[in-house]
């Protein structure tokens, strides 16, 4: 019987420079794991196999990359990597002013204290760590206004990352347009599992903002890996490019917060872009004071230039299609196991639904770290839990209970290989199987801000 | 005396920019007279700062390829904190992006209104971070410290009396803090001896206040001990620099300096209870705690400069190269900051362009002039920086009129110098021609960042 040959697609490129990685024994696991408190932020990156806890700054640069990265012009006013940086964000964002941080939380610091005054609602497409806490810190207040779809992970709708207008029509009737300094807009909604926002969503937004005189601020860190999605599914964008999709997402909103660190293939990096001169004046006074003079805002010359070039290369077809197609050959490979993971499968990495990994533990138990720790000890990937840890408590103390409990296995950028993939769908199949047997955790130190990066568990008995 | 030469060769060269003298009119004219508005690649020599402008080594690339930049945990990290600990002798070390966002962090958390902190001289960030979070600076230099042309051995230190003395005034319980900074780089890059150290500690300890250094060059103010401190001339600079920190319970750290790294810094402390609440605030504003905003490989080259900047070789060229240049300006008769400091050269700019009035900042005019005649790029340390107005909208002139010529570590050669100082000579020797310098647009804040200037005709 004659198959139909099948026609594989690989990487856009070849490997030039290889990092070695260490295998550990299951006792050298266990006994890591317990050092860590069953955090997988606490482990020593030298004990893990795979490590899958961010896509933030581990992706691998490319050649040319490290090129610039020795044409670093490191005087401290005036260097010629940021003007090339300034260029090129002008030419594939749109964005006319440009202030650069030493990464995305430094922009959201500066911003938040810009626009926010005390008793502002900063309505937002889910909300996101960093991003929520710069907006409470400044003396605002989030609120969700994503679609209702995106808190379903059973629901396949294809832009889960959009935002209900009906939401935020109830906000700004509730409190008046003048309360809301601007709508949060995130591409490839983090907390939703990397799920994308349509461009017939972001047209509506922009009509509906504009009519209000409300700003859209774009947190734009996987701004290309949402242009796929949208190239793939959304009708009539099939024959544009990644780039044209890219800018014309950037046209719909007025200045944006990003982490290089994720689509811009940078180890460190962000920056703060306004079309808005007087917003860009007071950033370009206050990043002397938290980052550096605003031709280099904390950065390296060097890290400027690996970030221009990085840019460029992150709107490249080819690049975008490889990427996302790795996440979803990992994704696949772990449904054919029965594994629940959140569908559809988003841009940067598998969210496991620990709620129905592990029905059994209940939410107080954490039933998310949990299986992190578990993964690990299984085969040392490592993977980071997103639910009620990673949530945190509210101002009044009380825990948020979101209604997402998930495990992120997050793929960082050109680093893993499809045997990589292969082994953690089979890692995270094997605990599927022995579920039954796995208890929760209590929390035993819980730090006051971000309590995710460092607290400490321990095994319930 | 044999020449001192450098104690490295070149491995890695960078292109420099040659403009015409007309260019420069233009350039300058078009960049308002503020350097800072100058682009680099306008710029031949550029003295603006020492300040991550270092050459790195070999060593430290090779670190830079090493760089492991896993979020949590990286080996890079454990690699830098060893390092730090080995000199600080301080348990708890905490990395950031550069050294204003360890300042910013510390005195969120110690500063506040009613607070005081003592100094010999506070650098101008670390006050506006201080003077940001409702608290108060206070700086005790040694009256020597105030004097530009008398020489000392150690222009740095506390005055011990005016600090005990303000310690009974501003009451013992609201000062949080004293801090030393090495070397003392508003006055001159001027070192601290470590009697003067030893003294504040006791003040600090009998008054139950901690003491912190600013240590951005700890190197460079251990090897000015070693040479110039009675009793440490058989002792190595690394256990000169050890028993430095040996006197404080913490350190702030800009590793732009004294670490050759282009970007980065840490805080280092003995407090657990102060070291967490510190690493709560990290993870808002730098990153998680074992990489503080820096990339994996930025800590490598940091571990790897810090064991560097230790040798004796290299301090001596340091220390030799800023006196050179200094010593050749005083035999032209420029009037310069005496004695040498140990990062630049600060040229008295109130006696170089006597016929300027401060109200017309001969500071910036020199610093323009130097540009226009040699494409030399040094930066205003004077009425622009520090000038404030009073009621009336007239201005209050800062103490001194300096233009700072900080000389990159390892960068220029002697030729570079020697360039440099007839350049100098040459814009001394026709002085007069030079004009003062009016306001066109300022800022509210930090304005010599971006102030636009005219000359006055």
């Amino acid at each position: 019987m004659n198959k139909p040959i099948k026609r594989s697609w690989a990487e856009p490129y070849k490997i030039k420079m290889v990092e070695l990685i260490k295998m550990t024994s299951p006792s050298e696991r266990r006994k890591a794991l317990n050092d860590a408190g069953f955090n997988t932020f606490l482990l020593k990156s030298e004990d893990v196999y795979i490590d899958l806890l961010t896509d933030s700054g581990t992706s691998a640069m490319s050649d040319r990359q490290w090129a610039g990265m020795m044409l670093g012009d490191e005087a401290y006013a005036g260097s010629r990597n940021f003007y090339h940086l300034e260029e090129v964000v002008k030419d594939v964002y749109g964005y006319k002013y440009l202030i650069p941080t030493h990464q995305g939380r430094g922009a959201e610091n500066i911003l938040s204290k810009i626009l926010i005054k005390k008793g502002d609602i900063i309505p937002g497409n889910m909300y996101f760590t960093t991003t929520r806490l710069h907006q409470e810190l400044a003396g605002g207040k989030f609120e969700d206004v994503i679609i209702d779809e995106a808190h379903d992970s059973e629901s396949e709708f294809p832009f889960k990352g959009n935002i209900d207008l009906e939401k935020l029509d109830k906000l700004v009737k509730k409190y008046g347009a003048e309360k809301i300094p601007y709508v949060s807009m995130a591409t490839s909604v983090n907390m939703a599992g990397g799920q994308p926002i349509s461009m017939q969503n972001l047209k509506e937004l922009r009509k509906y903002t504009k009519k209000h005189g409300i700003r859209v601020i774009h947190d734009m860190t996987r701004v290309a890996e949402n242009a796929y999605f949208i190239q793939q599914r959304e009708k009539g964008f099939a024959d544009k490019t990644i780039k044209e999709i890219v800018k014309e997402i950037c046209s719909y909103t007025d200045g944006a917060t990003m982490s290089a660190k994720k689509d811009a293939l940078v180890n460190i990096g962000g920056f703060l872009a306004v079309n808005d001169w007087d917003v860009f004046e007071e950033a370009r006074n206050m990043v002397v004071v938290y980052e550096g003079l605003h031709t280099y805002g904390g950065l390296a010359g060097r890290d400027m230039e690996a970030m221009a070039i990085g840019i460029g290369e992150s709107v490249g077809d080819d690049h975008i299609k490889a990427r996302v197609g790795q996440v979803i050959y990992l994704g696949e490979k772990m449904m054919e196991y029965g594994v629940p993971i959140i569908k559809p499968i988003g841009g940067h990495g598998i969210f496991v639904d620990a709620k129905k990994f592990l029905p059994h533990i209940p939410q107080n138990f954490y039933p998310a770290q949990t299986l992190a720790a578990e993964v690990y000890l299984d085969s040392g990937v490592r993977t980071m839990e997103r639910g009620i840890v990673s949530a945190g408590r509210n101002a009044k103390g009380e825990n948020y209970c979101p209604k997402l409990e998930l495990v992120r296995f997050t793929i960082p950028r050109r680093v893993y290989t499809q045997a990589h993939m292969d082994v953690i769908a089979e890692s995270t199949a094997r605990v599927f199987e022995r579920r039954e047997k796995i208890k929760g955790l209590k929390m035993i130190y819980e730090p006051k801000y971000l309590r995710f990066f460092q607290a400490r568990f321990e095994r319930i008995k | 005396m044999r020449t001192i030469i450098e104690p490295f060769k070149i491995k890695s060269v960078e292109p420099i920019f040659f403009t015409s003298k007309e260019e420069r009119i233009k350039i300058l004219e078009e960049a308002f007279y503020n350097p800072f508005l100058i682009h680099s690649n306008k710029v031949l020599i550029d003295l603006l700062t020492d300040s991550g402008t270092s050459a790195m080594s070999s060593d430290q690339w090779a670190g830079i390829m090493r760089g492991d930049e896993s979020y949590a945990g990286s080996p890079s990290f454990f690699r830098f904190e060893a390092a730090v600990k080995n000199i600080t002798g301080m348990p708890l070390v905490i990395p950031t992006h550069q050294g204003r966002a360890s300042e910013k962090i510390l005195f969120s958390i110690l500063g506040g209104k009613g607070k005081y902190f003592i100094s010999n001289t506070l650098f101008d960030t670390t006050r506006a971070n201080i003077e940001f979070s409702g608290a108060e600076g206070i700086d005790c230099l040694c009256k020597e410290g105030k004097m530009p042309t008398i020489p000392a051995p150690f222009k740095g230190n506390m005055d011990l009396e005016l600090l005990e003395k303000t310690i009974l005034e501003k009451g013992a319980e609201n000062i949080p803090l004293v801090i030393i900074t090495v070397t003392n780089n508003s006055g001159g890059g001027q070192p601290v001896s470590m009697a003067n150290i030893k003294a504040v500690r006791k003040i600090c300890t009998a008054n139950k206040i901690p003491l912190f250094i600013d240590a951005c060059r700890f190197a460079e103010n251990s090897y000015f001990i070693k040479l110039r401190e009675e009793g440490y001339q058989n002792t190595s600079v690394e256990n000169i620099a050890k028993e430095l920190f040996s006197y404080a319970d913490g350190c702030t750290m800009s590793a732009k300096k004294d670490a050759f790294a282009n970007i980065g810094g840490f805080l280092a402390m003995n407090d657990p209870a102060l070291a967490q609440q510190c690493r709560n605030l990290l993870v808002i504003t730098e990153g998680f705690p074992t990489y503080g905003g820096l990339a994996g490989r930025d800590l490598e080259a940091i571990a790897i400069g810090l064991a560097e900047v230790l040798d004796e070789n290299y301090l001596q060229y340091r220390i030799r190269s800023i006196e050179y240049l200094t010593n050749k300006l005083i035999e032209a008769g420029v009037p310069v900051m005496q004695p040498a400091g140990g990062h630049a050269v600060y040229l008295d700019a109130k006696g170089f362009l006597d016929h300027i009035p401060v109200n017309q900042y001969p500071g910036q005019a020199l610093v323009g002039a130097l540009y226009l005649k040699g494409g030399i790029r040094g930066v205003e340390i004077g009425s622009l920086m520090f000038g404030k107005y009073d009621e009336q909208g007239k201005l209050i002139p800062a103490q001194m009129e300096l233009v700072r010529l900080a000389i990159p570590r390892r960068v220029y050669t002697q030729s570079h110098i020697d360039y440099v100082a007839e350049v100098i000579i040459e814009v001394f020797q026709n002085r007069k021609q030079f004009k003062g310098l009016s306001i066109v647009e300022e800022a509210l804040l930090l304005r010599h960042f971006t102030v636009k200037m005219k000359p006055i005709n």
